[in-house]
């Protein structure tokens, strides 16, 4: 039984990973594909077998940029091991205060296992750019 | 200046109102005479990246168009774990098509891919027989049975707070109407036969995350008491619309929870577990819990001074919405054009809606669509005249049968739901010659 591994690498590389609880199916899941955003193309329909296997398509990664600073690599590193950094740039600009509870609820509440170093690094970033007073795009 | 491209550019919208695109001849000489209008035309600007710290002023949300598998053209939220919002104008039909239907995950473990053959929907837990069926047995030994429900996210509309919320930041697009078939939750249990002893009922789907086990981000969990009477109507779906789920909403089947909001309606839902005690994983407690006080508001003074006392959301309350026209034209003056919408409450049916076009002073009633059921979208429509040019605030608002109203007042709470206020539309009437 293969377990899936938490990805520092936005691209994730084919993993199957079995249900947690009981007699179950084996499924493929998490599985993500860069793509480029702004080139809206028609899909084709994919091909299907009568078999009893359904999906398998992989969702598509569009990786925002962030904002160049100390700190990034750090905030990319950690972030994305469960979740991309669209969840960053997605939100208003935040308070500094603010900022400082939802890193604190991703290590508490989510487990995020980042060091204390990469935290404060982490935390000044977000302060750097995405408050109301500096956040620019 | 402006190079040949860029002016053929900017002139697009004249070359095609005249049918005249393709014309090698008449492009060059629109390029090479002097302007008759006016003013040169600009291309329509794209909306902004992000909105704050104000009140997002938009319908939807600001994200670019993505297509992700099974789905038409939708709103970008995050793309790791998906969520995808409704674009406005889908809005006009009671139900939502599929592949519209907005996606909304909270752990980026989405199923790519499902094998029939071994999945089984486990009915476990505090019960004296414990089932495991597979799509082929949910089909044949249970009778189907159908709904129409509206499906809303509890952020739904988060972006319109003040101050703003961290979380999703949803415009009004994290909603659908389907028509949901499937089997009765109760004829499950039923089968499974819940013992003594037994509070709640769990659901666990099939999403994980890459978080530690036992932490919120592994494994998302929703539970329900079973002493609540909407257990009575919820519905396992294998359909929607009449066509399976995609796999983005829930593939093979959904927990279906009429006139609740979608937190606990489970995507690929797997496991159903009754439990001896009240579920009080992250999900359950403090997510998805809103302030006991009317329409779930309250203020960042009172959350910090810890005078607020939180409930797991319920019931969806009353909304309704303007979806065309959407400001993007200007009505010529004296035009009889037809306002069109949506409504929907999760207390009961809607009664009434009614449209001002003087931002709420004065209303009256708009017609209603057909009746699919208290759960439902309701359609609705009122044919209006703006009778001199000049610009009209449209507002319209919404009254369930237990008589709730939407109220012209904002709402706040931590979680950024329960948004509910009269929306309102500028609508611009121009000189009509």
């Amino acid at each position: 039984m293969k377990i899936r591994v938490p990805m520092v690498v936005l691209v994730s590389c084919g993993l199957l990973a079995l249900a947690g609880a009981g007699a179950y199916a084996e499924l493929q899941k998490g599985h993500y594909q860069p793509a480029t955003l702004g080139h809206l193309t028609q899909a084709d329909s994919n091909e299907s077998s009568p078999d009893s296997q359904y999906g398998a398509v992989a969702y598509p990664l569009y990786p925002p940029e962030l904002e160049t600073g100390d700190g990034k690599a750090e905030t990319e590193g950690y972030c994305s091991v469960c979740h991309s950094a669209r969840y960053i740039t997605m939100q208003p600009p935040l308070p500094a205060a603010t900022w400082e509870a939802e890193v604190t609820k991703m290590r508490k509440t989510f487990g995020a296992t980042i060091p204390d170093a990469a935290t404060s690094k982490i935390l000044s970033y977000l302060q750097t750019h995405y408050t109301p007073e500096t956040r620019k795009q | 200046m402006m190079d040949a491209h860029e002016r053929f550019l900017s002139r697009r919208g004249v070359l095609k109102a005249l049918g005249a695109a393709s014309g090698g001849l008449a492009l060059s000489r629109w390029i090479g005479t002097g302007s008759t209008l006016a003013q040169e035309p600009a291309l329509s600007k794209p909306v902004e990246s992000f909105t704050g710290p104000g009140a997002n002023p938009h319908w939807n949300s600001v994200g670019p168009y993505v297509t992700e598998p099974e789905k038409a053209p939708l709103l970008l939220l995050t793309d790791r774990p998906v969520q995808l919002e409704t674009p406005r104008h889908y809005f006009s039909t009671a139900f939502t098509p599929n592949e519209a239907f907005y996606v909304r995950w909270h752990l980026d473990g989405i199923p790519n891919n499902v094998d029939m053959k071994g999945w089984k929907l486990q009915i476990e837990g505090n019960v004296a027989k414990p089932q495991a069926l597979s799509l082929r047995e949910l089909m044949q030994k249970f009778k189907a049975v159908s709904v129409a429900a509206v499906n809303q996210c509890s952020g739904n509309s988060r972006s319109r707070l003040q101050p703003r919320v961290a979380g999703g930041q949803w415009g009004n697009g994290a909603m659908g109407n389907a028509m949901w078939t499937g089997v009765r939750l109760r004829e499950l249990l039923d089968t499974a036969g819940v013992k003594a002893g037994s509070v709640q009922v769990q659901f666990q789907g099939l999403e994980t995350g890459s978080g530690p086990k036992g932490a919120a981000s592994n494994r998302f969990l929703k539970s329900m008491d079973l002493s609540n009477p909407v257990l009575d109507e919820c519905i396992v779906a294998y359909l929607m619309n009449g066509e399976p789920l995609p796999m983005l909403n829930g593939f093979p089947v959904r927990l279906i929870v009429p006139g609740y909001f979608a937190t606990y309606w489970l995507k690929c839902l797997t496991w159903i577990r009754v439990l001896e005690t009240t579920d009080e994983n992250f999900w359950m407690k403090p997510g998805y819990r809103v302030p006991d006080t009317p329409r779930g508001d309250t203020t960042p003074e009172e959350v910090k001074a810890g005078k607020v006392n939180m409930v797991p959301i319920g019931r969806m309350p009353v909304r309704s919405f303007l979806v065309s026209p959407d400001g993007s034209s200007k009505i010529p003056a004296g035009m009889t054009v037809t306002l069109r919408g949506i409504a929907f409450s999760g207390y009961g049916r809607v009664t009434r809606v009614e449209i001002s076009e003087d931002g709420g002073k004065n209303w009256s009633a708009a017609k209603l669509g057909e009746d699919h059921g208290e759960y439902s979208f309701r359609t609705w429509e009122a044919a209006w005249t703006p009778k001199s040019p000049g610009k009209y605030t449209v507002a319209v608002r919404a009254t369930d049968e237990k008589g709730n109203v939407q109220p012209d007042e904002p709402v706040w709470n931590p979680g950024g739901y329960l948004w509910n206020r009269i929306e309102k539309q500028e609508l611009v009437a121009g000189v009509a010659g």
